[in-house]
């Protein structure tokens, strides 16, 4: 393995490069709506630092093509440093093309940028997979790269980007939707999670409820979400508007109760069958020898099924958290709040950079809940 | 001790077991033999009441099981099946703990415990008790296995096939371990297996089952000599009868005895006084002689043993 | 043919809905004003709904399983590692966010739509090839390889049909996917079934809601009942116990 060139690393290396060449690296608006200029490698950030960079993405290349015993020590380096002195070169942009004279001028990432985020993030989980290194080590990398973007971002210097306008023009808005984001989708998982673990119990213990149940939630996981929303909406402001203890609760036909009922129901599915396959697959000899040791069914439970199959849970918890993210985001088009409110704003008043306020932050919760619950399981899993 | 008397399983149609009646005496090991699916197992889960029996009674030291608190019996009954059952979620220590700690024993005796079992069958290795049983051999996992059948000292023992997944030569030393536990501890021990030989090793006496009916309750040595039926006769196979016959008896109760021991000649090959005459014949057709010296576990020669006496034992 | 029934029911029952929504509805909620969506009928909007969604599943479909296959062949599989970890990284981003960033690079309307339902869509399609071809026991391939079969041979006849049903089931999750994220693709300009629905939310006019989420949720257990069928089908044509190749 270690002879032969890594064709993986030559060619993500060959095309980070070229496309960071190619494509705009970063664009200046006059404001908010008009579309602005782009700006490639060479003139967003000056001679010296375009060609520091192309002189180390062709070593990249090159010690993915050659032998080398410290190659993926050395290239996972490099990526590193890229990945590290990235959003810099942002303020480095913002220093030598934004026009001072101008209060609305932005800059904004270009296609370029964020190749140069995306390939380089892919070879270097090419790189720690060849290294064999564990979880830890990516963990620590991501903390560093965070770390740098978080003091780039805190400086000041990238102050001009149109996504941080966007945030300074509203940060009460932001935190808002982004607790009501959160608060939405866990509690609909939390909720989901009770009601599945009944109902896997039930199905694990009467053989008849397993077909029903199971037909009922694959159901409601076919039907589309902005169709499920736009059903809730009449029979709940029908409710709401007969019994005015409900509309007392907040309970209406647009807002956070039907997106929660929504979401619970886009919930079940998920977290029913991982749940019920996990108790179910747990092997009978264990069992047997549980029972037959003296164990009674309460210890059998607590001690032995649902600690085996807590990974197969947790894995369903994944799945479902991440689902309910981006559920979420549709759920502003029926009020109920959220990162959604900005994306669907944005697109109204065709203001790209609120579309990305909204957006960013919603792929990067279901990154991070993705995350945290992997490492999770697998640490139950590695040492149960 | 352990009576079965009349008892009967059914399933459906399917009567498993067939009014089985036999006496397990208060430290013996009965071995359950017979093809697959002839009702051993079924047999044995009556005992601990993994199943209830449809008709009959079963005595534990005179009480009916049925009339025991169900976890009271199962905590004073070591169980071992085949694949261990060993949970994979936990180390080995807490896996060998699981009934006492059931028993609420305080933690301190608990890893005394682990200890000195995990001595007594030969794991007492460093770092052992942390493993997770994905992590050891079959036989290990298997002896883990044992281990936590006996960890809170229980009056019987039931094994359904616990060395049924392991190669030749591994079981061959867990069953000798099996020996070695059974002259120290003395459990009574009901045993099952589709293996005659094992069966004829490890057991005091052996129940042959042919569909779900106790063919033959008897010794080793009679079930060899006097086979109850054809159906026994084949099982043991009439062919190398003579020969397993020599492989029950040692070789310390048929040589001729020194009256004082003499130092070894080395040239000259030996067997030791608790080897069987099997392998005492065996070395004999290997060696071409007629007799062969015995030696005790000191290495001085204690007496001699001749192919007549073999002769005189196996008959 | 009994396994067609279900699908050509409820197909019926769609193209009937749709067409006679305008008429149905002043008899449902007599007396109300401005109950029906006028727009367009929503017969063509099913149609482009339809369009879109099969447009992207059917070119996204091949792309996926032309790259699950290409990374599964041995001048490949360097890449398998890379590719698989995009294909699971991929699917955690939500497919509205992917709607929504694909404005700033593409702009508003039918293209950047289907575009984004491409992409997206071909996650599931990549993950299930890659699941089905790597579940394919190595006994199987190599038995028909040292039979003479060409690499060619044994990829279309032993590895495709025993990885189909997961393939199949892969483009079922993508089509799913894809018909609610089209529904969506009203909000950036592309012309489907989503329309009313957005515009009932706009205007606070809950009849074009509800008769446009009738229609999705119409047209989504349709093709649903449409995959169940054909996973039967194939099940029956290739019951797919490895080694009955
Ligand atoms: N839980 C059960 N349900 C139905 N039939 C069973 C069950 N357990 C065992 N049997 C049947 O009882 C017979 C004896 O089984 P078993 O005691 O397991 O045999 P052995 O252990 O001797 O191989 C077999 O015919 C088996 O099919
Ligand atoms: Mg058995």
């Amino acid at each position: 393995m270690f002879s032969s060139p890594n064709r993986v690393i030559v060619v993500l290396g060959a095309l980070t490069l070229t496309l960071a060449w190619v494509l705009d690296f970063g664009v200046i608006q006059p404001n908010r709506i008009v579309a602005g200029t782009g700006y490639g490698l060479g003139e967003a950030l000056g001679l010296v630092a375009s060609v520091t960079f192309s002189v180390g993405m062709v070593m990249i290349l090159g010690l993915g093509a050659v032998a080398s015993r410290f190659r993926y020590s050395l290239l996972t380096a490099g990526l590193l440093l890229l990945l590290l002195v990235l959003p810099w070169g942002l303020a480095l942009f913002a220093e030598r093309q934004l026009p001072g004279s101008s209060t609305y001028a932005r800059t904004a990432m270009g296609a370029g940028f964020w190749c140069l985020l995306f390939l380089p993030a892919l070879m270097l989980g090419e790189c720690l997979q060849r290294l064999r290194a564990g979880r830890g080590l990516a963990l620590i990398l991501l903390a560093l790269v965070l770390t740098s973007w978080t003091l780039a971002v805190t400086s000041g210097d990238i102050d001009s980007l149109s996504i941080l306008k966007e945030y300074a023009a509203r940060p009460d808005q932001f935190r808002a939707a982004l607790s009501d984001h959160l608060a939405l989708a866990l509690s609909a998982v939390a909720i989901s999670l009770v009601l599945a673990f009944v109902l896997a119990l039930m199905m694990v213990r009467r053989v008849s409820w397993r077909r029903p149940v199971f037909g009922v939630v694959s159901f409601l996981q076919t039907v589309p979400s902005l169709a499920l929303f736009g059903l809730l909406i009449a029979p709940l402001s029908a409710l709401s508007a007969t019994f005015p203890l409900l509309q007392q609760l907040g309970i209406q036909g647009i807002g956070w109760a039907p997106a929660l009922l929504a979401l619970i129901a886009y919930s079940l599915l998920p977290m029913v069958r991982n749940t019920f396959v996990a108790l179910t697959d747990v092997p009978p000899t264990l069992l047997e020898a549980g029972e037959g040791m003296g164990m009674n069914a309460r210890q059998l439970f607590f001690r032995v099924k649902l600690p085996l199959a807590m990974p197969v849970i947790l894995e369903g918890i994944r799945v479902t958290i991440i689902q309910a993210i981006g559920l979420t985001a549709v759920a502003a088009l029926i009020g109920a709040g959220g990162f959604g409110t900005f994306i669907f704003q944005g697109l109204g008043q065709a203001a790209m950079d609120l579309v990305l306020l909204g957006a960013l932050p919603t792929v990067l919760l279901a990154l991070v809940a993705d995350a945290v619950l992997s490492a999770l399981a697998s640490t139950m899993r590695s040492a149960p | 001790m352990i009576e079965l008397k009349g008892v009967s399983r059914r399933f459906g149609e399917v009567l498993a077991v067939n009014a089985i009646s036999l006496v397990v005496e208060t430290g013996e090991v009965c071995v359950l033999v017979g093809s697959s699916g002839c009702g051993k197992s079924t047999t044995l889960r009556m005992i601990n009441r993994l199943l209830p029996s449809t008709a009959g009674e079963i005595l534990v030291d005179g009480k009916n099981v049925c009339d025991t608190d169900l976890q009271t019996l199962r905590l004073n009954m070591g169980y071992v099946i085949q694949g261990t059952g060993l949970f994979p979620h936990w180390t080995v220590a807490r896996n060998i703990g699981l009934v006492p700690g059931l028993l609420k024993w305080p933690e301190a005796r608990i890893r005394e415990r682990v200890d000195e079992l995990l001595q007594l069958l030969g794991l007492d290795q460093e770092g052992f008790v942390d493993k997770y049983p994905h992590q050891l051999s079959g036989g290990q996992a298997q002896r883990v296995g044992v281990a936590r059948a006996l960890a809170a000292d229980p009056n019987i023992l039931l094994m359904d096939e616990p060395f049924g997944a392991l190669d030749a030569i591994t079981r061959e030393t867990l069953q000798n371990e099996m020996l070695r536990i059974k002259q120290q501890l003395g459990k009574t021990t009901v045993f099952v297996t589709h293996d005659i030989d094992e069966a004829l090793r490890l057991a005091d006496r052996i129940a042959v089952m042919d569909q779900g009916r106790l063919i033959q309750y008897d010794a080793p040595e009679a079930i060899l000599r006097r086979p109850a039926s054809l159906f026994v006769e084949t099982l043991v196979g009439s062919q190398d009868r003579g020969l397993k016959m020599t492989g029950l008896q040692r070789v310390g109760d048929a040589m001729q005895r020194h009256l004082h021991p003499r130092p070894r000649d080395l040239d000259k090959p030996g067997v030791r006084e608790h080897e069987t005459l099997r392998q005492a014949l065996s070395l004999m057709l290997w060696q071409g002689t007629e007799s062969l010296p015995v030696m005790d576990e000191d290495g001085a020669e204690i007496g001699i043993i001749s192919r007549a006496q073999i002769w005189a034992g196996g008959h | 043919m009994a396994i067609w029934r279900a699908p050509l029911t409820w197909l019926v029952i769609l193209l009937a809905s749709a067409g006679l929504m305008p008429d149905l509805m002043p008899v449902l909620f007599p007396g109300q004003a401005s109950l029906v969506y006028q727009r367009d009928s929503f017969l063509w909007l099913l149609q482009h709904h339809v369009m879109l969604v099969a447009a992207s599943a059917s070119v996204g479909t091949l792309l996926a399983i032309a790259g699950g296959i290409m990374v599964t062949r041995p001048w490949g599989r360097d890449f398998l590692p890379l590719v698989s970890q995009i294909a699971s990284i991929g699917q955690t981003v939500p497919p509205v966010a992917v709607l929504a960033l694909a404005v700033p690079v593409l702009g508003f309307g039918d293209g950047p739509t289907v575009m984004a339902l491409l992409l997206y869509g071909l996650l599931p399609v990549l993950r299930n090839t890659l699941a089905g071809l790597d579940s394919i026991p190595a006994a199987v391939t190599e038995a028909a390889r040292g039979m003479g079969m060409s690499s060619a041979q044994v990829l279309i006849k032993t590895e495709l049909p025993l990885a189909g049903r997961v393939i199949l089931a892969g483009i079922r999750t993508s089509v799913t996917i894809n018909i609610a994220t089209a529904a969506i693709g009203s909000t950036i300009g592309a012309r489907t079934l989503g329309d009313p629905v957005i515009a009932g939310l706009v205007n606070g006019n809950t009849a074009y809601v509800l008769e446009g989420a009738v229609l999705i949720g119409l047209l989504a257990i349709t093709t649903d009942s449409l995959f169940e069928a054909l996973e039967r089908f194939w099940a029956r044509r290739f019951s797919a116990t490895p080694g009955t190749v």
